[in-house]
């Protein structure tokens, strides 16, 4: 195939093979109708707002987003944005919230996938009680720990001042220096059963007599758990880091309820700003470079989510 | 002889406690990772039956001196305003999240099977371009959506949550469900095909009940997801009537800053719907993760 072939030659072939993906996609046109909600779907609540998202982050749009009085201003939504303080401050706790729940999150999701593999008695129980945190609502886990970690009546002072490890209730989330750490606590309990569940489907691959093999070897548990189960769950340790990754990303809901974005943008983090500036300050220019900014980070990431996914596709392929 | 008893013995103990060491690490793990996951929602539970007066005090009552289902009550009574309105958040809730649920079992099903038995051109993209949906916040699309309704007529209705809960619910049940697709044999649509069926036969009848845990699952995904959603609600609806129970509970609870029992009743009863239906039908969830994208 490392033939030079002639121009005309070339462009015959290209011909051939446009036509050829026509004729196949006429031949397969009924395939299509089973995918045609789905994508419907899909193109007019993704694509046409990427694209408006897209246009509005150019313009400067009225309070009241009355669309025709909009004003064109180039880049200037974000220039603002990069020379503003409060960028790298939200910044900063993005990175800090995204990165601890993520990591955290895993581990002891992983740390109790493996705990729970072997059985035992109430094992079921166990595992059911440790999803609950996932499965209600964000805004009740943000209304629970907010009166968990209330200045006055909350119980985690109160069990501090009785143990004498405190004069008084500590402020945990009306302090600037703590309320961060505070919330990714909140986030990290309501993440971790995500990462168990899939840890747990993932664990149930691996197989029985390789582990097994590897005992008779003389393998102890940590080196059968560091050669054996865990080669056997990059995929899915990948796949589910990925999603815990973009899903704290994107959180919003429990800065937002517990604390706003405050005290003085100390927990705010890229949503919760974009928020406020959309709909708290209407700016809806900025907001919108704001999104499109988010957008672009978001795109790297899933790029990386596609490889891993199709990683698994290829592997599938050749099995 | 005996030595080499001796060692085999000694060499046993040795792994017995090693083995014995990872075995109680997990142990004190699990109960840690039981009172972190507990012990918030034994508070909520415990402070739902205080009364007002007895919730704010230092230090606590750890245990309620007069439990009382005031709360609840309050919440649950048809008679005063408080418990018309939380009744009706509760019943809108319900028809949202049903009604997503349904839609998004009629639309994901056909996508997976397609996916996964037909080869059309543009498949693959279409398939990750289904899946990017999952990488963006819902706050990138909440101003064009808002003008998106706003043009369609849907603002304040819960017909623009459905549509929007429908788009972050298929991304998952579609790939969840490829994977089931991809796992049973062609050769049994085949078959049915050659004993006379139609296509369609053969997918109602052979694949769909082999389906079934990839089904429940995704309808509890969807189901989860619909009931817990708040920043679209949140900003769709305007109208009290018409709001949804984290956004109604948020509303009301912005008014009434003290009344933690009151909040965490409700937040309680927000989460027994789900709760229950997550329970009585997980081991379908992990089945499906199992067999659907875990599994290769």
């Amino acid at each position: 195939m490392t033939i030079v072939s002639g121009k005309a030659d070339a462009r015959r072939r290209l011909q051939s093979a446009r036509s050829d993906v026509l004729r196949k996609m006429w031949e397969h046109r009924a395939d299509y109708a089973y995918v045609l909600p789905a994508i419907a779907v899909m193109l007019i609540v993704i694509a046409y707002p990427i694209y408006y998202t897209i246009e509005l982050s150019f313009f400067n749009t009225p309070p009241g987003l009355q669309l025709r009085d909009k004003i064109f201003v180039g880049f200037n939504n974000y220039t603002a944005i990069l020379t503003s303080g409060v960028f790298w401050q939200v910044t900063f706790n993005t990175l800090i919230w995204t990165v601890a729940s993520t990591f955290f999150s895993f581990v002891l999701g992983f740390a109790a996938a493996l705990a729970l593999h072997r059985d035992f008695v109430g094992r079921g129980v166990l595992r059911a009680i440790l999803i609950i945190p996932w499965v209600i609502s964000a805004v009740a886990a943000s209304y629970i720990w907010k009166w968990i970690y209330h200045s006055d009546f909350g119980i985690i002072g109160a069990i501090l001042v009785e143990l004498g490890w405190a004069e008084r209730p500590p402020n945990f989330i009306d302090s600037v220096s703590t309320v961060l750490p505070s919330l990714i606590v909140v986030n990290i309990w309501r993440e971790f059963p995500f990462a168990m569940i899939m840890m747990t489907a993932g664990l149930q691959t691996v197989p029985e007599q390789l582990l097994r093999a590897a005992k008779v070897d003389g393998a102890n548990a940590w080196q059968r758990f560091w050669h054996v189960t865990f080669p056997h769950l990059r995929n899915v340790s990948t796949v589910t880091i990925l999603l815990l990754a973009v899903a704290n990303f994107n959180s919003f809901i429990i800065p937002w309820i517990m604390t706003g974005g405050g005290p003085s943008n100390a927990s705010h983090i890229w949503i919760t700003h974009i928020y406020e500036l959309a709909f708290g300050r209407q700016r809806w220019g900025v907001a919108s470079a704001y999104s499109v900014l988010l957008f672009i980070i978001l795109m790297t990431l899933g790029y990386f989510y596609v490889r891993a996914l199709s990683g698994n596709e290829r592997k599938d392929g050749s099995a | 002889m005996s030595t080499v008893s001796e060692t085999i013995s000694r060499g046993q103990s040795a792994r017995r406690m090693r083995v014995d060491g990872w075995r109680w690490g997990g142990r004190v793990f699990l109960v840690f990772m039981l009172l972190y996951t507990a012990l918030p929602m034994i508070w909520m539970l415990l402070t739902s039956i205080k009364s007002g007066f007895a919730a704010m005090q230092f230090p606590p009552q750890w245990w309620p001196d007069q439990p009382t289902l005031d709360s609840y009550q309050k919440l649950l009574d048809p008679q005063n305003s408080v418990g018309q309105d939380f009744l009706r958040f509760f019943w809108n809730s319900l028809i949202v999240s049903t009604a997503t649920t349904i839609l998004s079992v009629i639309v994901a099903v056909p996508a997976a099977y397609a996916f996964s038995r037909f080869t059309f051109p543009g498949r693959n993209f279409l398939f990750f371009a289904v899946l990017l949906r999952n990488m963006f916040p819902a706050v990138i699309f909440l101003v064009p959506l808002f003008i998106l309704m706003r043009a369609i007529g849907l603002v304040n209705t819960h017909g623009s949550l459905v549509l929007t809960y429908l788009t972050f619910g298929l991304p998952l049940a579609i790939w969840l469900l490829k994977g089931f697709y991809d796992n049973i044999p062609v050769q049994l649509e085949q078959a049915a095909r050659i004993d006379g069926a139609t296509r369609f036969q053969a997918f109602m009848l052979i694949v769909m009940p082999l389906s079934t845990p990839g089904i429940i699952a995704t309808a509890i995904y969807s189901f989860i997801g619909a009931w817990n959603e708040y920043i679209y609600a949140y900003t769709f609806l305007s109208k009290n009537e018409q709001l949804t129970l984290p956004v109604g509970i948020q509303r009301f609870f912005s008014e009434n800053t003290t009344d933690f029992p009151g909040l965490m009743a409700a937040s309680f009863m927000m989460s027994v719907p789900v709760v229950v239906l997550f329970l009585l039908l997980q081991r379908y969830f992990v089945r499906a993760l199992t067999e659907g994208a875990v599994k290769h």
